[in-house]
């Protein structure tokens, strides 16, 4: 019991009084949260409306293949990933292997088909009436897919949160491609394996610790915004 | 200014459900058609929309073309957004969008609802918000499919009279899908009547009521009586049968059901059937009664 008490005072201590390595990971860890979710919507939603909306033989295949996407092991994502950034791979050019740039693009890989297969779900239950006679009055198909976006938003919001989540959690792709280096690439889920690798418990629970605080802030905060259009939703649906 | 569909047939889940329509609407008149589910009509009306695509034959018109739907189908917005966002879609530039979604809502009678969910709406406030959004973008060729659909009575005679001026444009072309004799007769120059995918009979509706051309239309247009006779077989309304006890004919009640204004009673007569409308209580079931015929029309063999 000393020893996890130990571990909490030393945790306590770090929170109190963070030192750079710890300011260095939570801006690590930020900027790669922040980016890779960027990315991930500003890919994820345009696919996720195309396979919720359009009607085509590969839609199917798509649905599957971004539903299969949901469940990545991140391990594989990020050794794939790494394979190819290497000096000499293919994308080895690029220069982006055992950077902050790598792990967000390992990261993106991996909460894209979160906001593609969800925001496919979200769209889907639209009725699809509306977007009929939204096409009878004229509207082309980017209006189409805006309204879309528009009445599933609060699905919409939910693939936000989730591809938020798993960037400020994920371990296995970015110690793999970014090499899990101090004060580089480290971010505060990866830096927490070190910790314990190292014996440094109290260090780990204190990065751990803020991990979820953080992402419960987050979390927090996206959910409040989700919930306040449901609540919309729902009054004027009453 | 012409609505035009050439030979149009159009495919749904594999069966063809128009077969080479012809149709064609001028400027200025509305056309209304008529038929029983599943005939065609709202196929027909996405057809003329470029909303489904023909299998065979082409649509001509001048003009853009807007189409409301049979649902109202309205965004989570405001009932003044859901115009607005129409006139969006339209093209319309937005300095000039909240004057005529305004303009609209006021002639359907919804002002007031201007700024109120859409999700808080009754059918029949919906079902106006969703005409004010069709008929705010002004278009030349304006389609209507079932505006009155899911109506109750009393709401769905005042919106008919709304619309009766509202659709009198003498600049565009209309057509809509209507379910209703009063309501064809209401509003529309014209009347088209589909029966399995085609266009079974088209004119006037005092002309299609009145005289159809065959007794496949004048079953659907409630020409509810059938007596053979030697020149043909005469197809009757309830109005072309009179009960008059120094009728020449005699007919045996085999069903009474009351109506809103009697009874409407069906009785088999010599080589057919016809049905009259009687006073209540109306004759008793089972009995003989002497009745005249008023006319109808005869279908020579």
């Amino acid at each position: 019991m000393n020893f996890i008490e130990d571990g909490f005072r030393n945790a306590w201590e770090l929170l109190t009084h963070p030192d750079d390595r710890l300011w260095n990971v939570l801006e690590v860890t930020l900027q790669v949260a922040f980016w890779s979710t960027l990315l991930a919507l500003l890919l994820g939603l345009p696919l996720g409306l195309a396979l919720g909306l359009r009607r085509s033989r590969a839609r199917r295949a798509g649905l599957v293949l971004v539903n299969a996407g949901m469940g990545l092991p991140p391990v594989v994502v990020g050794l794939i990933v790494a394979l190819l950034l290497f000096r000499e791979a293919p994308f080895g050019f690029l220069d982006m292997i055992y950077t902050v740039r790598g792990v967000i693009l390992a990261q993106t890989v991996l909460s894209l088909p979160l906001v593609a297969a969800l925001t496919a779900a979200a769209v889907q239950a639209v009725p699809g009436a509306l977007l009929d006679q939204a096409r009878a009055l004229g509207a082309r198909r980017r209006q189409v897919w805006w309204l879309a976006l528009r009445e599933a938003r609060v699905g919409v919001f939910a693939a936000g949160i989730a591809a938020l989540g798993s960037s400020l959690s994920e371990v296995g792709a970015v110690v793999l491609v970014g090499g899990n280096i101090t004060g580089q690439t480290q971010t505060l889920a990866s830096a927490v394996l070190v910790e314990v690798s190292a014996g440094d418990y109290g260090r780990a629970v204190a990065l751990g610790l803020i991990l979820l605080g953080l992402i419960l802030v987050i979390a927090a905060v996206l959910t409040v915004a989700q919930q306040g259009q449901a609540r919309l939703a729902l009054r004027r649906a009453s | 200014m012409t609505l035009r569909a050439h030979g149009l047939c159009i495919e749904r889940g594999g069966r063809t459900v128009l077969q080479g329509v012809d149709v064609e609407v001028q400027r200025g008149d509305v056309l209304a058609v008529l038929g029983p589910n599943g005939a065609g009509k709202s196929t027909l009306l996405a057809g003329l929309a470029g909303l489904l695509s023909p299998s065979d034959g082409r649509v001509e018109h001048e003009g853009r073309i807007a189409m409301a739907l049979q649902t109202s189908a309205l965004a989570r917005r405001s009932a003044l957004a859901n115009v607005e966002a129409a006139l969006a879609w339209w093209g319309v530039p937005s300095d000039d969008r909240r004057r005529r979604a305004l303009d609209a809502l006021g002639q359907l009678g919804v002002a007031e609802l201007a700024e109120r969910s859409a999700q808080t709406l009754s059918g029949g406030e919906a079902r106006r918000v969703h005409l004010a959004r069709v008929l705010a973008l002004d278009p030349d060729n304006l389609l209507l499919d079932e505006p009155f659909a899911g109506l109750d009575t009393g709401t769905r005679g005042e919106l008919l009279y709304d619309t009766y001026e509202l659709l009198a444009a003498p600049t565009r072309t209309t057509v809509v899908v209507l379910h209703d004799r009063v309501e064809a007769w209401a509003l529309a120059d014209r009347v088209a009547v589909m029966l399995d995918g085609r266009i079974a009979a088209e004119g006037p509706p005092k002309e299609i009521f009145g005289a159809p051309p065959t007794p496949e239309v004048a079953a659907f247009v409630g020409f509810a009586g059938r007596v053979e006779e030697p020149g043909g077989m005469r197809m009757l309304r309830p109005q072309d049968v009179e009960l008059d006890g120094n009728g020449p004919l005699r007919g045996r009640v085999s069903r009474l059901v009351p109506v809103e204004d009697g009874v409407r009673v069906e009785l088999s007569v010599d080589h057919g059937r016809v049905v009259a409308l009687a006073p209540v209580p109306g004759p008793e079931l089972g009995t003989e009664v002497s009745l005249r015929l008023t006319g109808g029309v005869l279908f020579p063999r």
